[in-house]
């Protein structure tokens, strides 16, 4: 047998993404353009509410030519965010793994990935280039690209450039792009992406034009935008060996305690003169000047350190009860809602907030199983269901028993459920699914019971009202064969004695009043 | 008030002091419904636990416990409203002058009530009553309520109860000699209290369970031979039966002696004559007859008692062909008698033993069979002449 010669070889990200669409959910046509919607609305979205900028987003998808796979077409989002500096704006839409979301603050975007697949996708389906726009906050100027990728070297193309001035003194960014789709059979998956957005995002407006002509718009149902998220410092829990490398390296002339007190959260001097006694380490030693066996060591203990505070959730930007009811109400005209934010709670030294909704009743359609809709940092999350964290909670077999709240399927309810953290384990990039991760599904599984405890009382509450309504009936139905029978004992006015019996009755009923007695005897 | 052309005097005088009663106890209802209360009756309760035997007066009272049947208790609402439906229609039949049948106060109340649901706006609907028994419960607790019965209120109900012997007696208003009755008898009327007695000769009254028995004994001239009054409840004792019964023994000083099968059947229908029955025990007041005798039939006339140095009626063959073994349920309600209070005497007691230990029974027609001389001429007044009856 002949020797085989291997050949080895390194590719760009850009290269390997092209050759792995599927991981970033750009698996065929019809995904591809509802991923592509996703990716370039969530951008959007984050430009706005993440700095305190009432969302007002602008989607259009037109068909431009039909192609054996599908069609082509054109895909414009265009929001009032704070756009890009018009020097980044080659990279951030062209260079894959360029972010400006790398930070520990939560956002939508967290893989610098998303708009570059968008872009990708379009120019090996298409081959046109994406058109960029951007007006930067109090820019004088707006800015246009034409971007293609080089696939081989993860480079961005500028293929044209050109600029006005900003007349009318708006700011935020357009991105048009032309792509390969499939309308009719990713339609459904968009329109409920575009549904299950506007919930989580009742404060934005959404003006959605879809390839049939047809408009939809979400009004924007109430002013209150989340509280920003903050950057913030690593956790002593969440350190690794890498980070604390790179941590050292940018003060290496700083004393070793300094060091920690400056770049990790809750680490005060006490705590860091103990962290380092434990991991056997000179406080006074300069950071640049440690063995690897010594970071090593460092980290291990750090980790592990018990008298630290919790991981702060300044950085995370989570709904609140107000936001969440309001959405549900917005979009499902429910009889009853609810509404629990969690206390922040910890993973692996990450931070996370758990948030549940639940709807009842009302416009809310009644099914077999709860509607549940899933979010992780505001994200609508559509695939995948059965292998995310709250399906498990939420399990027929193993789950939370409905019927222990009073709920008893077929049943008009719907469960939200919103996991907010700089770090969501999500199952991939496409981001569709959130791992059982044993914290985080105990601090799901105790929002939902929180909401369904709420809802428990609300529908016990009717019921006992139901049933007074019920009894109360039961004796009205009588009050005039009882005025009658007086009325021929002893001549009296039966409609006077029915008008006392009544009052009577209505004086005991703790819930509702019968208006006159026309409306229950016939 | 009105009172229809038909009606005699005695019939107007009745309805005048049931009107009243009826008017002045509910008129409570309707005060309440004025000055704002909830309008509600408070009724004695007719349960087993609430009769009591009065061992004095030898009678099965009504006890003093009382239920509340308010409109505004969902439970009694529908109760209340029909014992207000039945006292309104007694109160127009009474002051039209008319003769309602416990059944036309059924159909005169029965009708459909229409009513919307909330929140669901179903039409719902109902009856006032649905069968007699519901419509005869309130009549029931009006009785009880007013403490007024029914015949008192010239509520009829079919009465089977029929009597012959030398009396005259005014009913309406026609005198009736109850001598000339041919082979027939007069039926007793269903308000046997608007009945005069007029004229009477006769020693005792006898009464008999079987209508069969009542007949033969009349058609050989029983009541004639022996200045008797005869009477036949056939079966279970009617009201006005009873209460006729009671008004010969207190009116008339009659003694008054029963004559039943043997068996606990036969026992029991004795006691209703005596003390009252158990599920009307507010009408024993005024429809038992405390004095009246039990004659027979006794085991201890079947068998003979050593104890009561008694020989038997019955030959031990005739004992062969006419007693009936006892089944399970005679058995089962012979032990619930020894039980009663008014069954404890001794006396019962022996014959009770009897009948558990035999395990047999006996019909009067089987005395009838052995000859009816045997029983005009001689087991009758051969035991009443010697006291062999149990008070
Ligand atoms: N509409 C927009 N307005 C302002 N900045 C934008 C907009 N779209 C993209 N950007 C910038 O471009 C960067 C890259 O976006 P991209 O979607 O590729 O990655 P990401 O959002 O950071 O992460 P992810 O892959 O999770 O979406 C963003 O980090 C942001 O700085
Ligand atoms: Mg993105």
């Amino acid at each position: 047998m002949a020797a085989v010669e291997e050949s080895f070889k390194s590719i760009s990200a850009a290269e390997f993404f092209y050759k792995n669409k599927e991981i970033a959910g750009f698996s065929n046509p019809a995904r591809a353009l509802y991923q592509t919607v996703r990716e370039l609305v969530e951008n959007s979205l984050d430009a706005t509410e993440n700095y305190g900028i009432l969302p007002r987003i602008k989607v259009s998808i037109r068909e431009m030519e039909v192609v054996p796979e599908g069609a082509y077409y054109e895909v414009i989002v265009e929001d009032n965010g704070v756009g890009i500096p018009p020097k980044y704006v080659p990279q951030a839409f062209a260079q894959l793994l360029f972010s400006s979301k790398y930070v520990l603050k939560q956002s939508r975007g967290m893989f610098g990935l998303g708009a570059k697949m968008a872009l990708l996708y379009a120019q090996i389906t298409t081959g046109q280039p994406a058109e960029v726009v951007v007006a930067p906050i109090k820019s004088k100027r707006v800015y246009g690209f034409k971007l293609k990728i080089d696939i081989g070297e993860n480079r961005p193309v500028v293929l044209g450039f050109s600029t006005t001035s900003n007349i009318s003194g708006t700011h935020g960014t357009s991105v048009r792009l032309i792509t390969l789709g499939d309308w009719s059979r990713s339609k459904q998956r968009i329109y409920e992406y575009m549904k299950r957005t506007a919930i989580v995002a009742p404060y934005a407006e959404i003006l959605f034009r879809d390839p049939e002509g047809n408009y939809l718009l979400f009004e924007r149902s109430i002013e209150k935008l989340p509280p920003p998220a903050r950057e913030t410092l690593p956790h002593p829990h969440g350190v690794d060996i890498e980070t604390m490398k790179s941590v050292l390296k940018s003060m290496p002339n700083s004393p070793l305690a300094e060091t920690l007190v400056k770049s990790f959260q809750g680490v005060g001097t006490a705590t860091a003169l103990r962290i380092l006694e434990e991991a056997r380490l000179d406080p006074e030693k300069m950071s640049g000047d440690l063995a690897e066996q010594e970071v090593e060591a460092l980290v291990r203990v750090m980790r592990s350190y018990r008298d630290v505070k919790p991981p702060r959730a300044d950085h995370l930007s989570y709904l609140g009860e107000e936001i969440i009811v309001a959405g549900l109400k917005k979009v499902f005209e429910p009889e009853f809602v609810a509404a629990v934010t969690r206390r922040p709670s910890v993973y692996e030294g990450h931070a996370f907030v758990v948030e549940a909704g639940v709807a009842y009743g009302g416009k809310v359609p009644v099914a077999d199983r709860p509607l549940v809709l899933r979010y992780a940092n505001k994200i609508p999350l559509l695939y995948d269901e059965g292998s995310d964290v709250v399906f498990k909670i939420i399990d027929e077999k193993r789950g939370i028993d409905f019927k222990v709240y009073e709920v008893e399927f077929p049943a008009p309810l719907i469960i939200l459920t919103h996991i907010c953290s700089t770090k969501i384990p999500y199952k991939g990039v496409g981001k569709e699914a959130v791992a059982d991760v044993p914290e985080i599904e105990e601090e799901v599984e105790a929002a939902l019971r929180g909401v369904l405890r709420e809802l428990r009382s609300y529908i016990l509450r009717k019921r006992r009202e139901l049933e007074e309504v019920e009894r109360a009936v039961e004796i009205a139905k009588y009050i005039p064969e009882v005025a009658s029978s007086l009325s021929k004992m002893y001549g009296v006015d039966p409609r006077e004695v029915s008008v006392k019996l009544l009052e009577m009755l209505n004086s005991r009923l703790r819930s509702f009043k019968i208006a006159d007695l026309g409306s229950v005897v016939v | 008030m009105s009172t229809g052309g038909y009606t005699t005097r005695v019939d107007a005088g009745a309805r005048e002091r049931a009107l009243k009663i009826l008017h002045e106890k509910f008129y409570d209802v309707l005060k309440d419904v004025v000055e704002g209360r909830v309008p509600r009756l408070v009724i004695k309760k007719r349960t087993l636990s609430n009769t009591i035997y009065d061992p004095e007066r030898k009678l099965l009272l009504l006890g003093d416990a009382t239920f509340e049947r308010s409109f505004l208790d969902l439970r009694e609402a529908r109760k209340f409203m029909q014992t207000m439906l039945m006292a309104s229609i007694i109160y127009e039949a009474l002051t039209q002058g008319e003769y309602p049948t416990i059944r036309d106060l059924y159909y005169r109340g029965k009708h459909t009530i229409r009513y919307r649901k909330i929140p669901s706006k179903a039409v719902g609907e109902e009856n006032t009553w649905d069968e007699q028994a519901e419509s005869d419960s309130v009549l029931r607790d009006i009785e009880v309520f007013i403490n007024v019965l029914r015949e008192e209120m010239l509520v009829l109900s079919k009465e089977k109860g029929k009597v012959v012997g030398d009396l005259r007696i005014r009913s309406g208003d026609d005198v009736i000699d109850l001598s000339k009755m041919g082979h027939g008898a007069y039926a007793i009327e269903p308000t046997p209290d608007l009945i005069d007695f007029v004229e009477v000769n006769a020693d005792f009254v006898l009464v008999v369970e079987k209508d069969a028995v009542f007949q033969q004994l009349h058609r050989i001239g029983f009541w004639k031979r022996y200045r008797a009054v005869l009477v036949t409840s056939a079966g279970q004792p009617d009201r006005a039966t009873r209460r006729f019964v009671r008004r010969l023994n207190e009116e008339l000083g009659l003694p008054v002696y029963v004559l039943t099968d043997s068996d606990p059947y036969g026992y029991y229908i004795y006691s209703v004559f005596k003390t009252g029955s158990i599920t009307l025990s507010y009408e024993s007041e005024r429809l038992a007859t405390p004095r009246a005798r039990f004659l027979g039939v006794m085991m201890t006339d079947i068998f003979g008692s050593r104890k009561l140095g008694k020989s038997p009626y019955l030959s031990e063959e005739e004992r062969r062909s006419f007693i009936i073994r006892a089944k399970e349920r005679d058995v089962k309600r012979a032990k619930e008698l020894r039980e009663y209070p008014w069954f404890r005497s001794e006396r019962w007691q022996i014959e009770l033993d009897e009948f558990l230990a035999r395990r047999v029974k006996l019909e009067i027609e089987a005395l009838a069979s052995k000859g009816l001389k045997f029983l005009a001429d001689r087991y009758v007044p051969e035991k009443i002449e010697v006291g062999d009856w149990i008070d």
